[in-house]
C-alpha cells in the first residue's frame, strides 16, 4: 500500500449485546419462474412488485399482521418512501441499504430501542430491464468511482474488477485456475438440490476450465447471474421474537470494517485482498458472540463472483493465509464437504440477489427447512461479505 | 460501426481532472503531489487523503511503474475496445496504481513484477491515451 493504514490490532471491537434481535419471517418470490418468464421477453413485475410480493410472504412465514411492524429497510434499488407507501407502512424509525448492512442497522435500531419489529424489503427488476453494470454509465458508479473511473482503458465491468484480485491473488498466494474452480462446482453441487435455483445442471471441473473466459482469469462459471425478484425479512427483539414464533433465528453477533483508502485504483483489493477489514469484522463478530470459525456449521459468501470465497476463507479465518487453495481442494465446501457454503447455489447458481437470498439461506438451514440439502444440525451460520471493501460478519443462531 | 469510427470512451470529468487530461495531451502526465507530506494523488483530489493539506502542485511523473496485475477482456462491451485486449494495474513509482492498458504485447504469466515505461496512445478517434509498454 502506498498510505498508510491504521494498525488493526489496535481497534477493540466494542461492547454490544448478542442475541438482541432474531428473524421471526423471511419470504422471496418464485425467481425460477420469472427467470423463465424474462428469457420469454416478459416483465413479470418491477423492482416494487418484486419487493412487495417477498413482503407478503415474510408476513406469511412470521404469522404476523403487517400492524405490528414499526421499522422498514428498503434495499437500494427502490425508493425508500414509494415502497413504505405501497407496503402501507408508517414507521417509527426507517433506512435504506444494501443487505447485510440493513440486517446490522436493523439490529442497531432494535437495540436502541427505535424499533421492535423491522421489515426488510429488497426488490430488483435488474434482468427486465436490462441494467447495466458495465460500461461508461455503469449502476453504481455514482457512490463507487471505480465502477467508471477506467473506462476510457476499456476497463469498466464489474468482473474486471474481480478478475484483477484474482490475477494478483493467484500470483501472490500460488492459486490455481483449478482451485478457483472447485467453488463454481460445489456450488453448482449444491443447487443441483435447490428447487428455488435457477442453475441446477451440475457441472465438473472438466466443464469449468473448458469454459470460455469472460474476462480472464474468469471464466463464465466464475459470474453471478442476473435475474429479477425480491427478499424480505422481519427482524423483531428478541423477548417479542420469542413471543412471536418457537423458531427464531437469533443474531449472535456483527463486525464491520471498511478498506476506503486507496478504492478508486483498486488497491485494497489488488495489494490487500481485503484481508484486513476482512480480520477486524470476523474479531469483532466472534467476540460479540463468543463464537469462533469452528463453532461455524455453515458459511455463506457473498458470491457476485467465486474469487470472493477463497479471500473469505483466508480472511475470516477458516484457514491460514494462502491456504485457500489447498482448503478447497481436500476440506472441500460442497455437498459432503468439511465446511458446507452457499449452500443454496448462492448468486452463480440459485438467484442473484445481492446478498439478500444468502440472508434467508442462512435462516432456513437453522430453521431444518431445507429439504435435500440440508445440513444436518445446523446451529450457527456465519454469512460475509466484502462489497466494495465493506467486510461484514455476521454470526446467525438457534 | 468499426473501429476507426468508435469513440473512445470519455473519462470522468470531476472538479479537479481537466489538468491530468491537459498533461496528457501534451504528453507530459502529470498528477497532484501533496506540498506538505510529498504523497501523489490518483485519482486528482480536493486535498491529499494522507495529510488533508490543500496544497496540491501538479508534478510530472517519471513515467516509471510496475505491473501488479493484469486481465484479458474477451467480450465486445465498448465499441473502442474489439477483443481480446487487455488491461494491467500499475504501481507507479510515485506510489499510486492505475489502472491502464500494456502496449505492444499481450501480459501472461510472467507480467507481473515487470517494469513497465509510459508511452502516449493516440486512439483511431484522436483521443491521447496514457499507456504502458514494457520498459
Amino acid at each position: 500500500m502506498s498510505q498508510n493504514t491504521t494498525p488493526r490490532a489496535a481497534r477493540h471491537p466494542s461492547p454490544r449485546n448478542k442475541r438482541a434481535a432474531a428473524v421471526v419471517g423471511v419470504g422471496h418470490t418464485d425467481w425460477v419462474e420469472d427467470w423463465k418468464r424474462c428469457r420469454n421477453g416478459e416483465r413479470p413485475n418491477d423492482s416494487y412488485g418484486y419487493g412487495l410480493g417477498a413482503f407478503r410472504n415474510a408476513l406469511a412465514d412470521a404469522k404476523i399482521s403487517r400492524d405490528e411492524v414499526d421499522g422498514l429497510i428498503a434495499g437500494p434499488t427502490t425508493a425508500y418512501e414509494r415502497l413504505g407507501e405501497l407496503a402501507g407502512i408508517d414507521p417509527r424509525w426507517g433506512g435504506q441499504a444494501d443487505a447485510v448492512l440493513a440486517v446490522s442497522q436493523a439490529v442497531m435500531a432494535i437495540e436502541a430501542g427505535y424499533a421492535e419489529v423491522v421489515a426488510l424489503i429488497y426488490g430488483n427488476d435488474q434482468r427486465s430491464v436490462g441494467t447495466q453494470y458495465g460500461g461508461p454509465d455503469a449502476m453504481g458508479g455514482g457512490a463507487f468511482l471505480s465502477y467508471v473511473y477506467h473506462s476510457p482503458w476499456g476497463f469498466t465491468s464489474q468482473g474486471a474488477l474481480y478478475a484483477l484480485t484474482l490475477q494478483s491473488y493467484k500470483h501472490a498466494r500460488g492459486f490455481t485456475e483449478a482451485e478457483m474452480g472447485e467453488v463454481s462446482v460445489a456450488q453448482r453441487g449444491w443447487s443441483s438440490m435447490n428447487p428455488n435455483a435457477i442453475m441446477r445442471k451440475p457441472i465438473t471441473l472438466d466443464d469449468y476450465l473448458g469454459s470460455a473466459f469472460v474476462c480472464e482469469p474468469l471464466h463464465l462459471f466464475d459470474y453471478c447471474l442476473i435475474n429479477d425478484g425480491g427478499v424480505a425479512l422481519i427482524i423483531a427483539e428478541a423477548e417479542r421474537a420469542k413471543r412471536m414464533t418457537d423458531r427464531p433465528v437469533f443474531i449472535e453477533g456483527v463486525g464491520r470494517s471498511d478498506l476506503n483508502r486507496g478504492a478508486t485504483s483498486l488497491e485494497p483489493r489488488i495489494d490487500q485482498f481485503y484481508l484486513p477489514a476482512q480480520q477486524e469484522a470476523a474479531a469483532q463478530s466472534y467476540a460479540v458472540s463468543g463464537l469462533g470459525p469452528r463453532d461455524m456449521d455453515i458459511l455463506q459468501v457473498y458470491d457476485s463472483f467465486s474469487v470472493h470465497v477463497p479471500l473469505a476463507l483466508e480472511g475470516y479465518g477458516y484457514c491460514g493465509i494462502g491456504e485457500a487453495g489447498r482448503f478447497l481442494r481436500e476440506s472441500r465446501i460442497g455437498p459432503g464437504g468439511k465446511l458446507p457454503t452457499n449452500t443454496s447455489g448462492g448468486h452463480l447458481s440459485e438467484t442473484y440477489m445481492q446478498g439478500w437470498a444468502h440472508q434467508i439461506e442462512c435462516v432456513r438451514q437453522l430453521r431444518g427447512e431445507c429439504g435435500e440439502r440440508q445440513v444436518q444440525n445446523a446451529r450457527h451460520v456465519h454469512y460475509t461479505s466484502d462489497v466494495a471493501g465493506k467486510c461484514f460478519s455476521v454470526i446467525y443462531g438457534r | 460501426m468499426n473501429v476507426i469510427d468508435a469513440k473512445s470512451p470519455r473519462p470522468v470529468m470531476g472538479l479537479y481532472d481537466q489538468p491530468l487530461w491537459e498533461s496528457v495531451n501534451a504528453r507530459g502526465m502529470k498528477l497532484q503531489r501533496c506540498a506538505g507530506c510529498g504523497n501523489w494523488l490518483y485519482p486528482p483530489g480536493p486535498s491529499c487523503p494522507s495529510c488533508l493539506s490543500c496544497e496540491l502542485v501538479w508534478t510530472p511523473l517519471s513515467g516509471r511503474g510496475r505491473i501488479v496485475s493484469w486481465v484479458v477482456f474477451h467480450r465486445h462491451y465498448l465499441p473502442a475496445y474489439p477483443p481480446p485486449y487487455n488491461a494491467v494495474a500499475v504501481r507507479l513509482e510515485e506510489g499510486p496504481t492505475m489502472i491502464s492498458n500494456l502496449e505492444g504485447a499481450m501480459p501472461g504469466e510472467d507480467s507481473i513484477g515487470r517494469a513497465v515505461r509510459l508511452v502516449y496512445a493516440t486512439m483511431p478517434d484522436g483521443m491521447i491515451l496514457p499507456r504502458w509498454a514494457l520498459a
